[in-house]
């Protein structure tokens, strides 16, 4: 390898920061907005986040059988997918939330605890990087809305890779480019000037929503996301769009 | 408010036959009484706090 990880830098939304230090800007954002994190999912999708996350758990697809299944979701601290999984699949469907914001996972358990759910989903601090997992342990690793978030994200493609089953699935849900002529003016407008403000009003604080803002157009576009996961290792790549482009659900397989 | 019961906290035996080092990917030992999970191969006792395993090398107590 023979670099020093100290000099090298990544992006932080639209700064460039020292590799080191995103992770902790990171945590930074989500300790500010963990209690709200879902409402201003609600709020700031219009409720859209719902259809885009069913569309992900019908993609996951657990069984309704009896039949086991593992689901690991990465950076997926509120529980919210995990959650919708476990539900929809059959008595013997589990999930792990492995998240690197402690209080992330604390709203999590907190509400696995509320819905009943404590013994389907079990909640891991941990680095999308260096996944605390064995390898082979799941049927399907997905991702939502975190991967802008992980500074190598080739790192996570192979750990998420690793952990995976012959014949299981990975899936990624995340923004992307607004592709629509007209819609796309108007999203930037709703981006960069609607965004922060909801953030101010209902967390308290604009900069986690500017951070989310540029960190969207930061993400690489989903041809270039494409060529990570082939090469990870993962193969039958394919994206989806929705809404205008405004996000992609991004699928491959470990065969 | 009161705690909760103790066994709310306790980790998810299903979930400890997965769990390994982040490091090192090797086996870990799992200290009930001290709420500990120790990989011998990164010399390394990540904490339990709550039922959640921490599995960060940077929030581990490093062995002799």
């Amino acid at each position: 390898m023979g670099e020093n990880p100290a000099n090298r830098e990544t992006d932080f939304g639209f700064r460039n920061v020292p590799l080191a230090d995103k992770q902790d800007l990171v945590d930074d954002v989500f300790r500010k907005v963990a209690r709200r994190y879902d409402l201003m999912n609600d709020l700031m999708s219009g409720g859209l986040h719902r259809a885009w996350k069913d569309a992900l758990v019908t993609a996951i697809n657990p069984p309704r059988q009896t039949r086991a299944f593992r689901l690991l979701d990465v950076a997926g601290g509120t529980g919210d997918v995990a959650f919708r999984v476990v539900e929809a699949g059959g008595s013997a469907t589990r999930a792990t939330v492995l998240d690197a914001s402690a209080d992330m996972l604390q709203v999590g358990r907190e509400r696995a605890r509320e819905r009943g759910l404590e013994d389907a989903v079990s909640f891991v601090e941990g680095n999308a990087e260096h996944l605390p997992f064995a390898d082979l342990s799941y049927d399907a690793v997905s991702i939502a809305f975190g991967m802008r978030n992980v500074p190598r994200i080739e790192r996570a493609l192979g750990e998420a890779f690793r952990v995976l089953k012959p014949l299981g699935h990975f899936l990624c849900l995340e923004f992307s480019a607004v592709d629509v002529p007209g819609l796309d003016r108007l999203y930037d407008l709703y981006s960069f000037r609607i965004i922060p403000a909801l953030g101010r009003a209902v967390v308290g604080d604009a900069e986690p929503y500017r951070y989310l803002v540029e960190s969207i157009r930061r993400f690489p576009q989903p041809e270039t996301l494409a060529a990570m996961l082939h090469g990870a290792g993962f193969r039958r790549v394919s994206h989806r769009r929705m809404s205008g482009g405004i996000v992609a659900l991004h699928s491959g397989w470990r065969l | 408010m009161n705690e909760p019961p103790r066994d709310r906290h306790a980790v998810d035996p299903k979930l400890l036959e997965i769990l390994v080092c982040p490091l090192t990917k090797g086996p870990l030992e799992y200290d009930a009484e001290k709420q500990e999970l120790i990989s011998r191969s990164a010399k390394l006792a990540y904490p339990i706090r709550d039922g959640i395993p921490i599995m960060l090398p940077e929030e581990a107590r490093a062995l002799e």
